[in-house]
């Protein structure tokens, strides 16, 4: 692989070169964002590029989908009911945050709360996995998910959360939500859509940091670490036993792994970063109800994910998260979408000109404002027929190895 | 005492009832081979062993200890390699993980793959190209090789030679002869005149069960006791 003289911090980042990128890509892209605000490209900059509130929602969903992408692309069971899981996140810190946990303190930090929630979630897979994986196949994935409609439909008439469960529940305004390391305030950065930290002039440079940019960063370090633990697994013997447990279960248990256990472990541990994918949503938007979190349409937006970026690629639903919220993002006029820019560059007269009894400013309502569902269910079923193994899967299968891997060797041949 | 004892061994899939009383014994350091049509029950017996689809009556000794019962990971820990037909790789699996996913937790892996790159150099080469990359001959290759890195002492190889050009046959029978130096081994084999050359004896099975056994020495299709059973 690399020569032993080198220094271990080059080889280790040569080999992680695709990682670096992608991590580089995302640290670096507020602020091409804020570059590209102070330009003449402004409009075209916040009608095509997704802005950083879809971005972080690109982070948390991308973590939970990842997560998604652990159990059902690495082991071949898919898990329909993982909203559970997410839901448990979620519910955990905001009801922590009131003080509703038993034996959680008011005030105890988001980052402790968070790995209880998580601590939860891993031992509620177990409860689940312990039934489901008795069955295989399209068995499991109905049984998960009838335990999450189960958990969703008690979590919307469990009168403790909220006067107003089906609304579910809320953060308290005072709650401090930080990402850091707990009890070191200088080391403490509180997220939020709109409560978060906020820095003015940082380091004298001149550069302001929202608090928007704030919860971006944190919540990326947290998705970052996730993502490394995971990878970690994925290259260790369990995780190779895991892709045998796919390839082939039969032949795996042959060679003389009891199976259940390693489903079981597997299982758990996505389940563990799921719920703080979902402690994270619910931190970012402060509050979680049960439509949002626990509902099997939660899950279903991890499937489209995992399947666009590329299932049984862990980074891919990444992706996957990417361009599902660009399109959610350019197709809506929550932060200057499409529609927005057509109509503001389109000349009145041509808005208002009637085509077939529409005039062209009804079409853009009609088929361009808040349709990206339309579209992604479109374009999800293309990928299932023309793209199977989704974005970087396919870029996986044309370099003969995971892309970590294999991309600097093929890039170095090019160099050539 | 015999390596793998099956007395009377009756397995169903479902309703069907396909193994119908089997019975047959393994020695030390030998290859049985067993043959016999399609959908005899040649392949039923060797999943019967590894407790994949238990049987319903009768018993399966190894080593003087029944496993029927047990796990298929137990039966496995206990020494009983699978060589299973069409290959069947951990295709995304490059060859290398293929084999130490094989080896036991507590061997040491390092020796058993020099173990392996030695029987099979060819594998040595390709060691991290993914499985579903290789040839069919390479492919086979590596399924004989993880199913002997396991310490295993009795290996249960199925139709290896299925699918595969002559040419690529005869280095699997290398493989294979190679492999029976320092294993045993029951061997599913369609290919009649390559289960006698590798074979020290045999079973013809039909209907689920044994109708013939005997020594390999001497014996050909032209048998009147062979040919009766697998003529079509």
């Amino acid at each position: 692989m690399s020569s032993s003289d080198e220094h271990w911090i080059r080889s280790y980042g040569r080999d992680q070169f695709p990682h670096v990128l992608v991590v580089l890509g995302f640290a670096l892209y507020p602020i091409l964002l804020g570059v590209l605000n102070r330009t003449p490209l402004a409009s075209e900059a916040s009608a095509f590029l997704p802005g950083l509130t879809f971005m972080i929602i690109v982070l948390y969903m991308g973590l939970f989908a990842i997560s998604f992408d652990f159990i059902s692309g690495y082991t071949g069971y898919l898990s329909f009911g993982h909203a559970a899981f997410y839901g448990t996140g979620a519910y955990f810190v905001v009801l922590a945050a009131n003080g509703q946990v038993p034996g959680v303190p008011e005030g105890t930090p988001f980052m402790i709360t968070m790995l209880l929630g998580a601590t939860l979630a891993f031992v509620v897979a177990l409860a689940i996995g312990a039934v489901s994986f008795r069955l295989t196949g399209v068995y499991f994935a109905m049984l998960t998910l009838g335990f999450a409609q189960v958990m969703y439909e008690f979590i919307r008439h469990w009168g403790y959360v909220s006067s107003n469960p089906t609304e579910g529940a809320t953060i308290p305004s005072g709650a401090d939500m930080s990402i850091g390391v707990p009890f070191v305030d200088s080391l403490n950065f509180a997220v939020g859509r709109l409560s978060g930290d906020s820095f003015e002039n940082v380091l004298g440079v001149g550069i302001d940091v929202s608090a928007t940019m704030t919860s971006y960063y944190a919540l990326g370090i947290v998705v970052l670490l996730s993502y490394f633990v995971m990878q970690r697994i994925i290259h260790s013997p369990f995780g190779k036993v895991m892709i045998a447990i796919r390839e082939n279960e039969e032949r795996a248990r042959a060679v003389g792994y009891n199976v259940f256990w390693y489903k079981m472990g597997a299982f758990a541990t996505s389940a563990f970063f799921a719920a703080i994918a979902g402690a994270l949503f619910a931190a970012y938007a402060g509050g979680a109800s049960p439509d949002n979190s626990f509902y099997f349409l939660v899950t279903a937006d991890a499937l489209i994910m995992a399947i666009i970026g590329g299932i049984g690629t862990l980074a891919g639903p990444l992706f996957g998260a990417l361009f599902h919220e660009w399109f959610e993002d350019i197709l809506s006029t929550e932060s200057d979408g499409l529609s927005t820019y057509l109509e503001q560059l389109l000349p009145e007269s041509v808005l208002t000109a009637e085509v077939a009894g529409l005039t062209i400013n009804d079409f853009i309502g009609t088929f361009l404002d808040g349709r990206a569902p339309l579209y992604l269910g479109i374009i999800f079923v293309l990928f299932v027929l023309f793209v199977p193994n989704g974005l970087l899967g396919s870029i996986r299968d044309r370099l003969g190895g995971t892309v970590s891997k294999r991309l600097p060797a093929t890039l170095e041949r090019y160099r050539r | 005492m015999s390596v793998l004892e099956l007395e009377d061994v009756h397995t169903y899939y479902g309703e069907s009832h396909v193994l119908q009383g089997v019975s047959l014994d393994v020695e030390e350091q030998e290859i049985v081979a067993l043959i016999g049509r399609n959908g005899v029950g040649k392949t039923t017996t060797l999943r019967s062993i590894l407790q994949l689809t238990p049987p319903q009556e009768g018993t399966i000794r190894y080593r003087g200890e029944e496993i029927v019962g047990k796990d298929t990971h137990e039966v496995s820990n206990d020494g009983i390699g699978w060589v299973p037909e069409e290959r069947r790789m951990f295709g995304y699996l490059t060859v290398e993980e293929n084999i130490r996913v094989a080896v036991k937790p507590d061997d040491d892996f390092e020796a058993q793959r020099e173990y392996v790159y030695s029987l099979f150099p060819a594998l040595d080469e390709f060691s991290e190209k993914e499985a579903r990359n290789l040839s069919g001959g390479q492919q086979q290759m590596l399924a004989i090789a993880r199913g002997m890195v396991g310490q295993n002492e009795l290996l249960l190889v199925d139709e290896p030679s299925e699918g595969l050009a002559p040419m690529i046959v005869d280095q699997v029978v290398d493989a294979l002869e190679t492999a029976s130096e320092d294993t045993t081994m029951i061997l599913v084999e369609q290919n009649f005149p390559l289960a006698m050359e590798l074979a020290d004896r045999f079973y013809l099975i039909d209907h689920g069960t044994v109708v013939e056994s005997g020594s390999t020495e001497g014996v050909t299709a032209d048998d009147e006791r062979i040919r009766r059973y697998l003529s079509a």
